[in-house]
């Protein structure tokens, strides 16, 4: 029975979080901290050739100095490729040097002022196309000694990922088309821009060698795996006591702050130590979304049918690889679309630079890859003179088709999206010129999103004395809603009231083994695992209930936390029941495991089958414009909006995704970027780095799609990442729509469009 | 060098001993413990530490605590009473105005001193005081809808 699930019921931590009582990282003090400082590289690339630390030693309430070399370990989620503070070289400028823990912040700044560095500046490789040159300075001579992953490096190059995938007879597709449409596009390096910094606090326990950290992440379990594979150190010798999350959208996920907080713990004999960055370094030194380049060639017939796609994408994943080896591996394959293409051949690598570091970004790289594909589909409507839309649902995935990888696709509702936004745009009808200076255009555009397969999810779910329910996993609540849709799920799969289930912040010396919250993987999976928890508890309450009544388990229900006969008359509540056995106590345990491994939904052509996802998503935009073409600023007016969700365990939650995932998608697509001069970010502050505000704000009209899954809980799949990828093509493609000038490098300025229309 | 001040904050008296430059937020976060203050960025760009100082919003990381002594300091602790929330913050709960929560305090704080000067906001009223909030989220339009459904109706 479901009370609560599909039911817009507000969130679980709304209390919390109106009332300022909400505790995140940056709130986190404990007895004897210290604060922790940074002094970074000025340099891009240069050798280290003295550090000189005297004067910083004696400025009073200084506790500890930290270099690479006292702390001389190499981490990276793929390649372990990156030192806590860097040793011998820096490799971009803002990377990490010398760093200092004293009893005050301002005694921590005084001592990273009074440090000297001497630098021998070395040739750096600024440009991801030059980094693959022959000549190109090495970002990482000894690459191929690093301790890795399976995946394909090119050694002694700055190749650090080389990834092909193909399908099909390309040539053989493209000499049935009749008509060949070739595109460049490229996407740009985006800050997170969490309003939280990136903050965490170390403690080390001398005598144990093992360590606690006070952590605002989105996973606890893959940061803890970066930080216990890098120290040689067994997985529970590291404790992350996750705190509220102010702000993840992927970049919460690496070592960043908390690198800096264990080398320094590491050195001031237990005592705590805090490290907050400022919001310069947050925005330099964190890490970026992966900028890439993207060629793509499509082969199509005279109807509007594709019959071949080749497209080679370069990645940049800046000086060390995070993250970013699983972008230009899975976020690249998506770069054919939601579309049945027989003949597909990628060709995808990723160079080091000596740029600040890149990684994972809300999406995953289909913000990137979608950005191509979809511009590039609406270039190739135009040379055809086919509607963009009518094209894209002749060719959009149906519920059975084949994957690229051979796998049967399930829940896929691309098709209602795109007709569901298309008719709320009011596609087809315009008022092109509202004043002799602004134009009007309406674009769309889609995607699909697969998510991180196989992964697992645990549990483990008590049931208090009083009857509230204590749902323990460790999925952090980063601000999209997991929290609230987890304790829904709950409750309607124990049958108590929604009120009475509590989802406790992460603690991994308490919670069981999860996944990231990542990959908008959340629902889906810990959804499952309640579930199934869930489940076994309501058995375990009705069997207890039937032999405490004295009547057959057969005959008895409960649903919000009130126990039914056959009849449906109330017997008792679960309060009572439990308090019938108050003077020995009695408590309710279950636990969960959830797997996607071993599904038969993962079937695949072999050797293939890692590709497989256990479930896609699928996000529609429509987006009308206004472009003003004297100043070439663009508003934009509206944005219908429409996800596949699977099922909508709380359509408020979703609603607020979708919208912030447009909003974000709109502020990447118009306004985000980062200048450099000699390898130098010149714009790190939000007065320069600009992002989105409610002036910008277009009216948006969030579309939920339920294409139900049948191995969901409940029939939900996910939402968080896709919401924000189709934002800026369906914005370029409006302004073609409006001027007929396109633009294949995002953000979309007022220049380029200047200079577009000069051109024109 | 410290000096002492004294402000009224959420109505009630407090005196702290700090150094000169030490900036409200800071007396806020870290000598008074009111942390559901947040600082985003430290100089005055992103909203996140508005509170309301003698009934005007204000970004408290550019306020020196000297400038504000003997003032009256209201921050989002002060809004409910007694566990009673306000009907703005009710608002924001039924209407799901926020995401992860960060920049709530400020928007909340934002939207209290406007509604308390201007009951009935419009929508291009309520930007412009929120113009200055960021909020990554992108919990924009339910927030103006959280602040459209109180409006005139008193806080």
């Amino acid at each position: 029975m479901t009370t609560y699930v599909g039911a817009r019921v507000p969130r679980v931590d709304s209390v919390d979080k109106v009332t300022g009582r909400a505790v995140y990282g940056v709130d986190v003090k404990l007895p004897g901290m210290l604060e922790g400082a940074v002094v970074r590289s000025p340099h891009a690339h240069a050798r280290i050739v003295a550090i000189d630390t005297e004067s910083a030693w004696r400025v009073p309430g200084v506790e500890a100095i930290v270099t690479g070399k006292d702390f001389p370990h190499l981490y990276g989620a793929a390649i372990q490729d990156q030192p806590y503070l860097a040793i011998d070289r820096v490799r971009y400028a803002g990377e990490a040097v010398v760093a200092v823990a004293a009893t005050s912040q301002a005694a921590a700044q005084e001592a990273v002022r009074r440090i000297e560095v001497e630098y021998e500046p070395l040739p750096a490789v600024l440009d991801m196309r030059a980094a693959l040159t022959e000549d190109a300075p090495l970002v990482h001579p000894d690459l191929h000694t690093y301790k890795r992953g399976t995946h394909e490096i090119v050694p002694h190059t700055n190749i650090n990922t080389l990834y092909r995938l193909s399908k099909g007879d390309v040539e053989a597709g493209f000499a049935a088309a009749d008509v060949v449409v070739e595109g460049e596009y490229s996407a740009q390096a985006v800050s997170h821009v969490a309003l939280e910094v990136h903050v965490a606090v170390a403690q080390y326990e001398p005598g144990h060698g093992t360590y606690t950290l006070w952590v605002s992440t989105d996973r606890p379990f893959f940061l803890r795996s970066d930080i216990v594979n890098s120290l040689g150190l067994e997985s529970s010798d590291v404790r992350l006591i996750v705190t509220e999350v102010g702000g993840s959208f992927g970049g919460k996920g690496v070592p960043v702050a908390e690198a800096i907080a264990i080398a320094l713990a590491r050195h001031t004999d237990g005592r705590p130590v805090r490290v907050e960055l400022s919001r310069e370094e947050d925005l330099v030194s964190s890490q970026h979304r992966v900028p890439a380049i993207m060629k793509l060639k499509t082969g199509v017939t005279r109807d509007g049918m594709i019959t071949a796609r080749t497209a080679e994408v370069i990645w940049d994943s800046g000086a060390y690889t995070a993250y970013t080896v699983g972008v230009a591996i899975r976020g690249s394959q998506t770069i054919v679309g939601p579309y049945r293409i027989p003949n597909i051949e990628l060709l995808s690598r990723q160079v080091y630079t000596n740029k600040p570091i890149t990684g994972s970004y809300r999406g995953y790289g289909t913000t990137q890859v979608t950005w191509a594909c979809e511009s590039h589909m609406d270039e190739i409507a135009a040379e055809l003179g086919i509607d963009p839309v009518e094209f894209r649902l002749a060719n959009a995935y149906e519920e059975g088709d084949v994957y690229v990888n051979g796998q049967i696709m399930h829940g896929v509702g691309v098709g209602e999206t795109i007709e569901r936004t298309s008719e709320e745009i009011g596609w087809g009808t315009i008022e092109r010129e509202p004043e002799p200076h602004l134009r009007r255009g309406k674009g769309i555009a889609t995607m699909l999103k697969p998510t991180m397969t196989p992964s697992s999810s645990n549990c483990v779910i008590n049931i208090e004395q009083d009857g509230r329910v204590v749902v323990v996993g460790a999925a952090p609540e980063i601000g999209a809603g997991q929290d609230t849709v987890l304790a829904q799920m709950a409750a309607d799969a124990i049958g108590v009231p929604l009120a009475s289930v509590t989802v406790p912040d992460t603690d991994t010396a308490v919670s069981p083994y999860n996944g990231p919250v990542a990959s908008s993987r959340t629902t889906y999976h810990m959804g499952n695992a309640i579930l199934a928890a869930g489940t076994d508890l309501h058995d375990q309450i009705v069997d207890l209930a039937a032999e405490t009544l004295g009547v057959p388990a057969g005959d008895l229900d409960m649903n919000d936390g009130i126990i039914y006969d056959g009849e449906g008359n109330p017997q008792m509540t679960l309060a009572a029941l439990l308090g019938k056995y108050a003077g020995e106590g009695y408590s309710l345990t279950a636990a969960a495991r959830f797997s996607t491994a071993g599904s038969p939904l993962l079937k695949a052509d072999p050797g293939v089958e890692w590709i497989s996802s256990i479930f896609w998503m699928f996000c529609t935009q429509a987006a009308e414009i206004e472009v003003d073409v004297e100043t070439g600023v663009i508003r934009v007016l509206a944005v219908a909006a429409a996800a596949d969700v699977g099922k909508a365990i709380n359509p408020l939650t979703c609603e607020q995704q979708v919208e912030g995932g447009v909003i974000m998608g709109l502020s990447n697509g118009l306004f985000e970027d980062f200048y450099m001069r000699d390898g130098r970010i010149i714009n790190g502050s939000l007065a320069d780095y600009k992002v989105a505000t409610i002036h910008d704000l277009p009216d948006i009209t969030p579309i939920l799609v339920e294409s139900v899954h049948n191995e969901a809980p409940f029939g939900a799949k996910g939402i968080g990442e896709p919401a924000a990828a189709a934002t800026p093509p369906a914005i370029a493609n409006a302004l073609y729509d409006a001027l007929g000038i396109r633009i294949r490098d995002l953000p979309i300025t007022p220049q380029k469009v200047l200079d577009a229309l000069a051109a024109q | 060098m410290t000096m002492q001040i004294k402000f009224q904050i959420n109505g009630v008296m407090r005196q702290v001993d700090i150094a000169a430059n030490t900036t409200l937020v800071e007396a806020l976060r870290d000598d008074l413990d009111l942390t559901g203050t947040k600082e985003g960025c430290g100089v005055g760009e992103c909203g996140t530490c508005v509170v309301v100082v003698d009934g005007e919003p204000v970004t408290s990381c550019l306020m020196l605590a000297a400038d504000a002594a003997g003032k009256q300091v209201e921050t989002v602790e002060g809004l409910a009473v007694d566990g009673e929330l306000t009907r703005l913050q009710q608002a924001f709960v039924a209407m799901g105005a926020f995401q992860c929560g960060f920049c709530t305090p400020g928007m909340l704080m934002s939207a209290t001193a406007l509604l308390r000067r201007s009951p009935d906001p419009d929508v291009a009223e309520i930007k412009d005081v929120l113009g200055g909030v960021l909020c990554r989220c992108g919990a924009y339009p339910k927030i103006i809808d959280a602040i459209r459904s109180v409006a005139g109706e008193g806080l």
